[in-house]
């Protein structure tokens, strides 16, 4: 008996002890972390001021090369849906910023590149894979998350139509 | 701050809300609706709308008379004024939890920053032909209190003159420091840096600064001031 107590405790600060570890990352449903970040090409971007817009938010590193693929049907998407109210925004999750901004200048995209050099985006979306896709519908919600993407997963396509349909 | 501020805030917001889901769901399926529809419209107009409608049909009836043409006018008139003093009570909801909010954000900034340790710093951009802002960094007594991106919009915003409140904090009486670096487009589209301080006293009332931003024509360079609003 006492030793079933004692697993119970030891089982619920386990579960305690690891609550704030995964409190940090955004689920579906939740409020998007707000952020300003450098873009690339110049001046800054703050996620907020594009809310009544569906914000398609991808991870990328100057070191993956799935990332390349991605960003060019990433910019395909953006430019079929501005104006229905898309709007594409690319974080670098790179230690170095050189590299980074100079992947950018060889990479020219259709959407804002941007810098994070002290990677506090990266943290408060607790980005493990890259690139990572998150959808952040109209009201500013993370309506889906895809990590992991092999260049054939184009299931955020439909996402993003389903999200462009739904109103304010 | 911020997590104090939504606890603050979220708790009567989201009773409020609760009460209009509440109002909404309540009245529309039961027949509170049209005896409390009366009541609501008392101060407008279309009360007698509601007077003469089921007058209608009883003398209609009596009469033997047109009743069919004059039943569908009554029906669809009865819902109508019911849905507007729903639409005027949910209305007059929203305005209170506005205003609650209102109350709880001058409550917090009381509780937060009280008057006599208060120091508040503000940003203006008066032209701002010499110089594109793109950030700002504020250090007191050499303690970074805030370091801020601007985009585009919001620098648009500054130079068709709006003041921005950059940082609000508590200072204990005594002298202090502030350096602010500005970090931008200078003339010529080169980048620029810029620094300002002021050394000040924080008396017994709050502390009022404001960060500007001007033109220097005569040289062509953008000027950076900080002024001490006494």
């Amino acid at each position: 008996m006492i030793r079933r107590i004692g697993r119970l405790c030891a089982g619920a600060l386990f579960l305690a002890l690891l609550q704030p570890v995964t409190a940090g990352a955004p689920a579906v449903g939740d409020m998007a972390p707000d952020f300003t970040l450098p873009a690339a090409a110049g001046g800054n971007v703050r996620l907020s001021e594009h809310r009544g817009e569906v914000v398609l938010l991808t991870f990328w590193s100057s070191r993956c090369s799935v990332c390349v693929a991605q960003m060019a049907a990433l910019g395909n998407l953006q430019t079929t849906y501005r104006s229905a109210g898309l709007v594409t925004l690319a974080v670098s999750v790179d230690d170095d910023m050189k590299s980074a901004t100079q992947f950018a200048k060889s990479h020219p995209a259709r959407f804002p590149l941007l810098l994070d050099p002290l990677k506090t985006v990266g943290r408060a979306y607790s980005i493990e894979l890259i690139p990572t896709t998150v959808l952040i519908d109209r009201r500013g919600r993370v309506r889906f998350l895809l990590a992991d993407y092999h260049g054939t997963d184009n299931s955020y396509v439909a996402q993003v139509r389903a999200l462009l349909d739904d109103p304010l | 701050m911020s997590s104090a501020r939504i606890g603050l805030l979220s708790a009567p917001i989201t009773l409020a809300l609760s009460l209009v889901c509440n109002i909404a769901v309540g009245v529309e399926p039961s027949a509170a609706g049209p005896a409390q529809a009366p009541g609501a419209i008392t101060a407008s107009g279309p009360t007698e709308s509601p007077a003469v409608g089921p007058a209608g049909p009883e003398a209609s009836s009596d009469a033997g008379g047109p009743a069919p043409a004059a039943t569908p006018s009554v029906a669809n008139g009865a819902p109508d004024t019911s849905t507007r003093a729903l639409d005027e009570q949910i209305q007059d909801l929203k305005k209170s939890v506005v205003d609650l909010n209102k109350d709880l954000f001058v409550l917090e900034e009381e509780l937060l920053f009280p008057a006599n340790t208060q120091v508040a710093l503000f940003v203006s951009m008066d032209v701002g032909d010499f110089f594109g802002l793109d950030a700002v960094t504020v250090k007191i007594d050499n303690r970074e209190v805030s370091n801020y991106l601007y985009t585009p919009r919001e620098v648009a915003a500054l130079v068709k003159g709006g003041v921005q409140r950059l940082y609000v904090g508590n200072l204990k009486a005594g002298s202090h420091e502030l350096v602010a670096l500005f970090t931008g487009k200078g003339p010529n589209d080169r980048d620029y840096k810029r620094g300002a301080s002021i050394k000040f006293e924080k008396g017994v009332g709050a502390k009022y600064l404001e960060l500007k931003i001007s033109d220097r024509v005569r040289s062509q360079q953008p000027e950076f001031e900080i002024k001490d609003w006494e």
